[in-house]
C-alpha cells in the first residue's frame, strides 16, 4: 500500500499526456504500484474522452477510410517482447533496465551508494537508479534542481516519513534532505532530476573532503 | 541494452553488480490473463460506439468499424488539428494510425471499464506523442504505449466507479464556465503542459494551474485533497 502519491497536477499532466518522458515514466511507474492513483488516471482520462467527444469534427475523405479498409489485414506490429517473467518490476523499467537490475552497470559514488543511469532519450531530465547499501546514510545535501523519487526496492527514512516501494517523492530544490536506507535490504530508488547540469554540481559535491560518510 | 554509464562523464567507472534483488510487492504483475472478449453488459448504460467496438473485438465486424470510423476518423483529425500541432497530411497518417490500432485493440475493450471515447482518446493520445517524437527525431526507447498503466484486473467497485464517473464526467462538461473549458481544451487536445499552457494564454502559471483545478473539481474527479 503506498503512501505517497504524485501531485494531482503531476497526475493531471500525464493523463493529458504532457508530461516530459522522464518524468511520465515515473509517474506511469507509481501507477503500477498504486490502485488510488490509476482510479484517478482513468478517471482524468474520461476527462479526455468528453473533450474529443465535443470537438467540431474535421471532414474525412471517403478514400482515407478506404485505404485504412484495406489496411485491416495487415499484420500488426509486434507487440513489445519482454514480460513474460512475472516481475516486480514495472513494465517499462523492465524495458529499460533490460529486465532487471542485474545487468545494469552501478556506478559507484560512495561506499553507500551507487548510481545507473538510464537513457530515457529526454535531454531535459536526468533519469537514474540510485541504490543505497541496507542502512547506508547519504549525506545531507540539496540539489540543483526538482526531482522525483519513487521507491522499488527496501525503502528509506529522510527524519519526516519513511518511504517503501511504490512510494513517489517530489523534491524541489530547495528542499533539503538527508536519506537514510531502511536497514536489512539495499534501497533502490529511481529518480528524475530536471536541470541537468546542476546535477553535475551535485554530483561533484561528493567529493567534497567535507561530506563524511555514515554508513553503517 | 540502454546506455548505463554516466552520461555526464562518458566514463563507466566500477561496475559492482547489484545481486538479483528479491522482488517484493506481489500485488502487481498479473498481465498474463485477460485477452478478453466482452459482451455488452445488459440492464446498464451503454452507448452506439461501445457495441461498436465489443463487434468488432469479437467477430472482426467491418460494417461496425466504418460506422465506429465515419463517427470517430472526424474528431481524431480535429484533434490533430488542435493548436495546429500537426499538418494535415500529418493529420490524416494520424487518423489511420489511431484506426488501425482501434481495429487490432478491440478485444481488448471492456465497456464496463470505460466508455468508447475514454478508450480511443488513449490511443489517439498515444499515437500522436509518438508521431511527434518521430517528427521531432526524438529518440526514445519508450513508446506511449509503454507509459500507459491499465486498469487491469481490478475491483468491481473501481470498475464501477469509473463507469459512473464517466457518465457523470461528460454531463458535467456542458457546464464549465469558457476559462476553464478553454484551458482544458489546451491542455487535452492540444497537449500542452500547464506551463506551455499559461504562456500561450499570458496568464501565471498559478491561474492555469488553479483553473485547471477548478475544472477537474467540477467534473466531479475524485482527487484527494492536496
Ligand atoms: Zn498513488
Amino acid at each position: 500500500m503506498t503512501k505517497h502519491h504524485p501531485s494531482n497536477d503531476f497526475l493531471m499532466e500525464h493523463a493529458a499526456g504532457s508530461l516530459p518522458v522522464a518524468q511520465a515514466a515515473c509517474v506511469s511507474a507509481h501507477l503500477s504500484y498504486c490502485e488510488r492513483c490509476r482510479r484517478t488516471d482513468g478517471q482524468l482520462q474520461t476527462v479526455g474522452g468528453a473533450m474529443l467527444e465535443r470537438l467540431d469534427p474535421v471532414s474525412v475523405s471517403e478514400s482515407l477510410l478506404d485505404t485504412v479498409l484495406a489496411r485491416l489485414e495487415d499484420p500488426a506490429p509486434l507487440a513489445y517482447a519482454g514480460q513474460t517473467e512475472v516481475s516486480a518490476l514495472p513494465g517499462l523499467l523492465q524495458r529499460l533496465t533490460n529486465k532487471d537490475f542485474s545487468q545494469l552497470v552501478w556506478k559507484r559514488v560512495t561506499r553507500a551508494l551507487s548510481i545507473s543511469y538510464l537513457s530515457t532519450g529526454d535531454t531535459s531530465h536526468e533519469f537514474a537508479l540510485l541504490r543505497i547499501a541496507a542502512g547506508g546514510r547519504i549525506p545531507e545535501h540539496t540539489h540543483g534542481g526538482n526531482e522525483m523519487t519513487l521507491v522499488l526496492e527496501g525503502g528509506f527514512s529522510d527524519g519526516r516519513d519513511s518511504y517503501h516501494p511504490g512510494d513517489f517523492i517530489y523534491r524541489s530544490s530547495e528542499d533539503t534532505h538527508a536519506p537514510v536506507a531502511l536497514d536489512g535490504e539495499d534501497c533502490i530508488c529511481l529518480t528524475v532530476l530536471d536541470a541537468p547540469l546542476k546535477f553535475t554540481g551535485w554530483q561533484h559535491r561528493w567529493l567534497n573532503p567535507f561530506l563524511k560518510l555514515r554508513a553503517s | 541494452m540502454v546506455a548505463a554509464s554516466c552520461m555526464l562523464t562518458g566514463r563507466i567507472s566500477q561496475v559492482p553488480r547489484c545481486g538479483m534483488v528479491e522482488n517484493k510487492n506481489d500485488g502487481e504483475a498479473d498481465s498474463g490473463r485477460s485477452s478478453g472478449k466482452w459482451a455488452v453488459p445488459t440492464g446498464r448504460r451503454t452507448d452506439e460506439w461501445s457495441e461498436c467496438l465489443v463487434l468488432i473485438g469479437k467477430s472482426n465486424d467491418r460494417a461496425a468499424f466504418t460506422r465506429f470510423f465515419r463517427h470517430f476518423a472526424p474528431l481524431i483529425k480535429a484533434f490533430a488539428l488542435a493548436g495546429s500541432s500537426l499538418s494535415a497530411a500529418h493529420a490524416d497518417e494520424l487518423v489511420q494510425e489511431v484506426m488501425l490500432k482501434v481495429w487490432q485493440k478491440a478485444s481488448g475493450f471492456n465497456p464496463e471499464k470505460a466508455a468508447a471515447s475514454t478508450w480511443i482518446y488513449t490511443i489517439a493520445r498515444n499515437c500522436r506523442t509518438d508521431m511527434f517524437r518521430r517528427l521531432q527525431k526524438f529518440d526514445t526507447p519508450l513508446a506511449a504505449d509503454d507509459l500507459n498503466i491499465e486498469l487491469e484486473g481490478e475491483e468491481p467497485f473501481t470498475v464501477l466507479h469509473t463507469r459512473r464517473g464517466s457518465d457523470r464526467i461528460k454531463d458535467l462538461m456542458g457546464q464549465l464556465p469558457p476559462d476553464q473549458a478553454q484551458i482544458l481544451a489546451k491542455v487535452y487536445m492540444e497537449g500542452k503542459s500547464h506551463s506551455e499552457a499559461a504562456a500561450e494564454l499570458d496568464l501565471p502559471l498559478g491561474t492555469v494551474k488553479s483553473r485547471v483545478r477548478l475544472a477537474i473539481q467540477k467534473l466531479q474527479v475524485q482527487m484527494d485533497r492536496q
